[in-house]
């Protein structure tokens, strides 16, 4: 089974402050695994540990995100991708899949390719669907495991907005994961750290992937950010209480009193 | 050329170990305190990652750290703990599990060491007795041979992690003195496991590092194999003193880093707590006190880290014995003082709360008082470095 696993490093989101004009402040802040991402790799080291095989990572990032791709290679993961190029500047999802989906032919066939379902820096969820699109395979989102494998069929459980699906699919397939609420990521070992400097580590330019390079970066970005802000924020409401017939009759009252009915 | 930065790898090693340090251990660290042991999934844990001796070579089960890696590990332990109950557990082993596996036997090390580095058995280190701690020469514990055995009798004092050994397995690095007549030349270095028949245990009630006992342990006609020796008979004042040296550079690292830990939490208080309608941070008597304080602690983490590299100079053949016995005595000399001090001043700013038990910053100021003379007291420090400066002839003491 030849598993590769998406991953993009992601600033430390878990104190994160916006400045007076609602853009996120980056500095100090440190950069880490995207934590739907370690989910995934880890989620494919469990399906390698079952059923055999090689577990690669893949990131199209700069230089610095190799700390990310490292920390995949000390989790365990054999084989690391990283494509990194000043052409690949700017790049929106649309982009990035594509010149993903570029390198993923380079590189060969995988039975099985998973990824983060989403980022928590951009929260797009696009990456994996687009990457799935580009390379013609069948897709599923959301998904909390990988039940099992049996020759090209998977069985995956994947998290609905009331409940869970179970979806079987052919391989090969594109799983954009997401960690149960139970989900506790791991650190890596100290000998998995030391093991991970002497595994293959294979760096790809915007020139070693064939593709049409007017695609890559900004010029192949249709998305535009025009600004950044939290959403503002929403005062308590009123809370009416006591007798239940009084309480809804004031509320009648005060939707009247706000034109909301009449 | 001067580079202060750690490697690639050991930035790893810090964040996958401060990241399980804050997520196992930080949450239980003052429950240690109660119930006076450290628990089980933290040691597992600590073990699964490697973390338990990781200076034993990785035919042992250890990671073959060198000194300065062993101190970053430390350093974040030291950050999660304020009781210093786990950097004991760890810098002991650390330690003495490097000493072993440096002049241990064969067939010791394979039965021991594996044990060790899984978290089931704690390896330590007695040689302080009643009457003998730094004055090493002062032992009266006596080792005889006989046959093709060991024969050992005497007592050993203020121990860490003796209820550790005796519960769950494993001994201790012991000194006794073999030869009286010969003096330090005299005195051989043994592993001394810590349920053999006739040894009876002792604890004491310790001020500080609650998780981690300290005791003490009567030694009755205790017989050991041969090969439990630790280097060869009559070598043992030689080598106890290269794992104290191990010891105090990993105990720098630990008071910088929990005097700086308790920086932190002091600084966050500064800026929260008000009086007179501003905010403590803004008064500058507390401002000066806290840069004072960072400024005294940020060197010596600086030196600290500069004294294991030079343990590590060594074994490249880089420094000598007696540059690493400088740096190191150099490094701990104002450990623990500096350390305490800050961590008073932070409890000084949360005034009557810095006296409760709830407090963290007084956990870790009782922790860290202990590193003022374990190990090797502040005092001997000063004669390390006087000894080296000024010529053995000069120094008062054999």
């Amino acid at each position: 089974m030849k598993i590769l696993v998406l991953v993009k490093q992601v600033p430390d989101t878990s104190e994160v402050k916006f400045n007076e004009n609602g853009v996120m402040i980056r500095e100090g802040l440190q950069s880490i695994l995207n934590v739907f991402d370690q989910f995934a790799v880890e989620e494919a080291l469990r399906i390698r540990e079952k059923y055999g095989g090689e577990v690669s990572v893949m990131t199209l990032a700069p230089e610095q995100a190799k700390s990310a791709l490292q920390k995949c290679l000390a989790l365990g993961a054999d084989k690391a991708y990283h494509i990194s190029d000043r052409a690949f500047g700017g790049s929106d999802t649309l982009a990035t899949s594509y010149a993903l989906s570029l390198a993923i032919k380079k590189v060969g066939e995988f039975d099985l390719i998973m990824a983060g379902n989403q980022a928590t820096d951009g929260d797009t969820g696009h990456i994996g669907p687009q990457v799935a699109q580009f390379l013609g395979l069948p897709h599923v989102s959301y998904v909390e495991k990988v039940e099992s494998i049996d020759g090209d069929k998977a069985l995956v459980k994947s998290l609905m907005e009331d409940g869970y699906r179970m979806v079987e699919v052919k391989l090969p397939a594109l799983f954009a994961c997401i960690p149960p609420t139970t989900f506790e990521y791991s650190n890596p070992s100290m000998s998995g750290i030391i093991k991970a400097k002497n595994k293959p580590y294979i760096w790809f330019k915007a020139d070693d992937i064939d593709g049409d390079k007017s695609r890559f970066g900004l010029n192949g970005s249709p998305t535009r950010v025009l600004k950044m802000y939290p959403p503002p924020k929403r005062s308590r409401g009123e809370i009416f209480t006591g007798d239940y017939h009084e309480a809804v009759k004031k509320i009648i009252d005060v939707l009247k009193e706000k034109k909301v009915i009449s | 050329m001067l580079d202060f930065t750690f490697s690639e790898e050991q930035d790893m090693i810090r964040e996958s170990v401060r990241d399980f340090a804050q997520k196992k251990i930080a949450p239980i660290a003052m429950e240690m305190e109660k119930t006076k042991q450290i628990p089980e999934d933290v040691i597992q844990g600590m073990a699964d990652l490697g973390l338990i001796a990781p200076t034993v070579s990785t035919k042992y089960g250890g990671q073959g750290f060198d000194a300065v890696t062993a101190g970053i590990i430390a350093e974040e332990l030291s950050r999660a703990d304020p009781t210093g109950s786990i950097p004991v557990f760890y810098l002991v082993q650390a330690s003495w599990g490097h000493v072993f596996d440096k002049y241990g036997t064969e067939e010791a090390k394979q039965e021991i060491l594996p044990n060790v580095t899984k978290g089931k058995w704690f390896l330590g280190i007695a040689t302080t007795e009643s009457d003998a701690g730094s004055d090493v020469l002062g032992t009266r514990t006596t080792i005889k041979k006989e046959g093709d055995k060991y024969v050992v009798n005497g007592e050993k004092m203020y121990i860490s992690g003796v209820r550790e050994a005796y519960t769950r397995g494993g001994g201790h690095i012991t000194i006794a003195k073999q030869f009286p007549e010969l003096g330090a030349k005299g005195m051989t270095m043994f592993y001394l496991p810590l349920q053999s028949k006739g040894i009876i245990p002792t604890y004491v009630d310790d001020l500080g590092r609650e998780g981690i006992s300290t005791g003490g342990f009567t030694i009755d006609n205790v017989t050991i194999p041969k090969h439990y020796i630790v280097g060869q008979e009559g070598k043992g004042f030689y080598i106890v003193h290269e794992g104290y040296e191990y010891a105090r550079g990993l105990i720098a690292v630990i008071c910088a880093s929990a005097g700086l830990k308790s920086l932190e939490r002091g600084e966050k208080y500064l800026k929260e707590r008000k009086a007179f309608g501003m905010p403590l941070a803004k008064f500058e008597a507390l401002q000066f006190r806290l840069a004072e304080h960072y400024t005294k602690l940020s060197f010596l983490r600086l030196g600290s880290y500069w004294a294991l590299w030079t343990y590590d100079r060594e074994g490249q053949k880089k420094a000598t014995r007696f540059e690493v016995s400088k740096a190191i005595a150099m490094a701990k000399m104002f450990a623990s003082e500096w350390s305490t001090q800050a961590i008073d001043e932070v409890m000084q700013w949360q005034g009557a709360f810095g006296y409760t038990r709830e407090c963290v910053d007084q956990a870790a100021w009782r922790a860290i008082r202990s590193f003022s003379w374990a190990e090797g007291s502040k005092e001997i420090m000063r004669v390390i470095v006087s000894r080296e400066l000024l010529g053995k002839e000069y120094t008062s003491y054999k």
